[in-house]
């Protein structure tokens, strides 16, 4: 069977600075990962590497995406493909209406233009899963937004777009504890057999939420355990210092 | 008798063949400005900052210069609106017009007001009764075509706490045509004005227009929009004159700039007297080798207590070899003002932003529309009336595609 994603000792960096040295993932469709690690590990790194932002040379390694490459791929051809990013800080975009972007990201994801009464209809659906005020989607993207909101945001556009990959950056951060419940319950019911879900965190909480069958903790750029659910447990109760220890003199 | 190129262009005999049929009153105001414009040199490029990137002394109008075709046509009158011609006589329209005529942008300006005088024909003035309210935009078309010199004029005269906004267009065919345009705003007190200009003129078409705003009755509101779709060269000098306590002005512009096109504004926002308020916004998005100027200055003199201006110009370069030069400049003569602020930037696109919507699935090309339409959105937000501000859009929707 072929992989949904399938990171092959990838390496990247930002501008002299190596960041990814040499990382190797494999999500088969319907697992859910979560990779834990660190400040400045290189989590947000890897979702943009794998999301194609061009502030990211990718020096090493594939990233294969049902088996085909996606280094060549420009960004909206990633996520014409089906993969998706959460991002852990979402820039604003004043002048552009939440509305008015998704019914572009969505005619383009699609392939074809949808018609607006049934995207209006999907809109106001994904609006009630995610229990987003509807006045939210005439806002400028972003613009304005307190933390939550850009996350709510980002989860209301995968909701949207229903793609078949997405990475989560730290979602959970910046979400009040009914948020956080809301936006869970939301990414559960869009999860399915054939969706793979990778997601970035720091917290176990999110974790209670929406159940990993795989935690991975990346340390400076690359995956250095790889567990079941118990290790998000471990991590939470000794934190990374004994990990780091080991390593350094390993 | 053989051709000599003369040093000294007259332009006196050409004026007088303009003006005939010409109602009293016009003919002195017609000669004197013949004399002006035969006696005046070009305005100088190194001397005079507003011309510093534009040349106009080899522009090639003489007397021999045929003038454009030109036709005009307003509609949208109600309320006791009323449209007059400059060779109107007899009626109070005609006279009031006749009043002001060449008094708010004087002839004497520079040499291309006072060849607008010296030739212009396709002058209309709009007048607004005291207390009217217009709810539709009036609006003026103007097309000019065949070649040579093209000197709108328009004049807008308003009553008393009347209220108005007057869209004008500005077409030309593809021949090589020299506009003059000059537009005249006196406004009755606690009248407010909205003035905007679609400039999509031909590609062969330099325009070099004066467009000022008379603020001396009280309370009088000018807001003035510069839709810059097309032209060879759109040149602007635009001011506005607060001189009574409480006038206000807000000055828009919007230009999306493609091939070798040249938009290039001079703006004044002249605070005279006290508890005046002034706003300005220009924002142009470039590709190509389109180039944007922008020069600007915010005057607050000695009487102008309380005065509040804002001016910044924006610049959104989609290209390597798009340019943008920007000077807004602050000259202040009183401390006791509540703001005088100023900015300016160029610069490309947001890599971020671009980076979030590719990211969503959008191509490049389309991210990058999407992020000029996002750009140039805030000058349309300031026009009130909804229905035009998406024309507007629209309109400028047609260049973006
Ligand atoms: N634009 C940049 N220029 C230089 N260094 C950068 C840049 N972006 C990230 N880095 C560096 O790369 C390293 C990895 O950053 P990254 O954002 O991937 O960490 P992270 O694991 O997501 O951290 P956090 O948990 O704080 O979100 C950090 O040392 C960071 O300072
Ligand atoms: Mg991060």
């Amino acid at each position: 069977m072929t992989a949904l994603l399938e990171i092959k000792d990838l390496r990247a960096r930002i501008g002299d600075k190596e960041i990814l040295k040499g990382l190797s993932l494999t999500i088969q469709p319907g697992e859910i990962h979560a990779i834990m690690g660190p400040n400045g590990s290189g989590k947000s790194t890897l979702a943009n590497v794998l999301m194609g932002n061009p502030n990211y040379e990718v020096t090493g390694g594939d990233i294969l995406f049902r088996g085909e490459s996606l280094l060549e791929m420009t960004p909206d051809e990633r996520a014409r493909k089906g993969l998706f990013l959460a991002f852990q800080y979402p820039v604003a975009i004043p002048g552009v209406t939440l509305v008015n972007f998704m019914r572009q990201a969505v005619n383009a994801t699609r392939g074809h233009e949808v018609p607006i009464r049934e995207f209006r209809e999907t809109l106001f659906e994904k609006m009630d899963l995610l229990k987003v005020d509807q006045d939210f989607a005439r806002r400028y993207v972003n613009d304005g937004f307190s933390g939550g909101e850009k996350k709510r945001a980002e989860m209301l556009q995968m909701a949207m777009l229903q793609p078949a990959m997405a990475v989560l950056d730290e979602t959970d951060s910046g979400l009040d504890i009914d948020a956080l419940r809301t936006v869970a319950e939301g990414v559960n019911t869009l999860m399915n057999e054939k969706m793979g879900l990778l997601l970035i965190t720091h917290y176990q909480r999110l974790l209670n939420y929406i159940k990993p069958q795989f935690v991975h903790v990346l340390i400076e750029g690359r995956i250095v355990k790889s567990g079941g659910p118990e290790l998000a447990e471990q991590l939470e109760a000794s934190g990374y210092d004994e990990l780091e220890a080991q390593l350094a003199t390993a | 008798m053989t051709a000599v190129v003369e040093q000294r262009l007259d332009f006196r005999a050409a004026s007088q063949r303009a003006g005939e049929g010409d109602p009293a009153w016009l003919t002195p105001v017609r000669a004197n400005a013949a004399n002006l414009a035969s006696e005046m040199e070009w305005p100088d490029s190194r001397a005079e900052r507003p011309w510093k990137y534009y040349d106009i002394s080899g522009i090639g109008l003489t007397p021999e210069t045929a003038a454009a075709e030109e036709h005009v046509t307003c509609e949208g009158l109600e309320r006791g609106a009323r449209v007059s011609l400059l060779a109107d006589h007899g009626t109070p329209e005609a006279d009031a017009a006749a009043k002001l005529f060449a008094s708010v942008v004087t002839p004497g300006t520079d040499r291309l007001t006072a060849l607008h005088y010296a030739y212009t024909n396709a002058g209309i003035a709009v007048h607004v009764p005291s207390n009217a309210e217009l709810a539709a935009p009036v609006r003026i078309k103007r097309t000019a075509s065949g070649g040579g010199l093209a000197t709108p004029h328009t004049l807008i005269i308003t009553g008393a706490n009347s209220r108005v906004t007057i869209v004008e267009e500005f077409t030309s065919d593809g021949s090589n045509i020299v506009a003059l345009p000059v537009v005249e705003v006196a406004p009755g007190p606690g009248s407010e004005v909205r003035y905007y200009a679609i400039h999509n003129w031909g590609g062969n078409t330099k325009v070099f227009m004066h467009q000022r705003f008379a603020g001396t009755q009280r309370d009088a509101q000018f807001q003035n929009l510069q839709l810059v779709l097309g032209g060879e060269v759109v040149k602007g000098h635009l001011e506005s004159s607060l001189v009574e306590r409480g006038t206000a002005s807000e000055l828009l512009g919007v230009g999306f700039g493609v091939s070798n096109e040249h938009a290039d504004f001079f703006t004044l926002q002249d605070h005279v007297g006290p508890d005046t308020r002034s706003d300005l916004v220009y924002k142009s998005a470039l590709k190509d080798d389109a180039q944007s100027v922008y020069y600007g200055l915010t005057r607050v003199g000695l009487g102008a207590k309380n005065a509040d201006a804002a001016q910044e110009n924006r610049n959104l370069l989609l290209s390597k070899t798009a340019k943008a030069d920007s000077d807004p400049v602050l000259e202040i003569l009183t401390s006791d003002i509540i703001r005088a602020s100023h900015g300016a930037t160029a610069g490309p696109v947001e890599q971020d932003q671009l980076f979030y919507l590719q990211a969503r699935g959008i191509p490049y090309k389309e991210a990058e529309a999407m992020l000029v339409r996002a750009f140039l959105e805030e000058v349309f937000g300031r026009v009130p009336n909804e229905e035009l501000r998406q024309e507007l859009v629209d309109r400028l929707e047609e260049k973006l595609d």
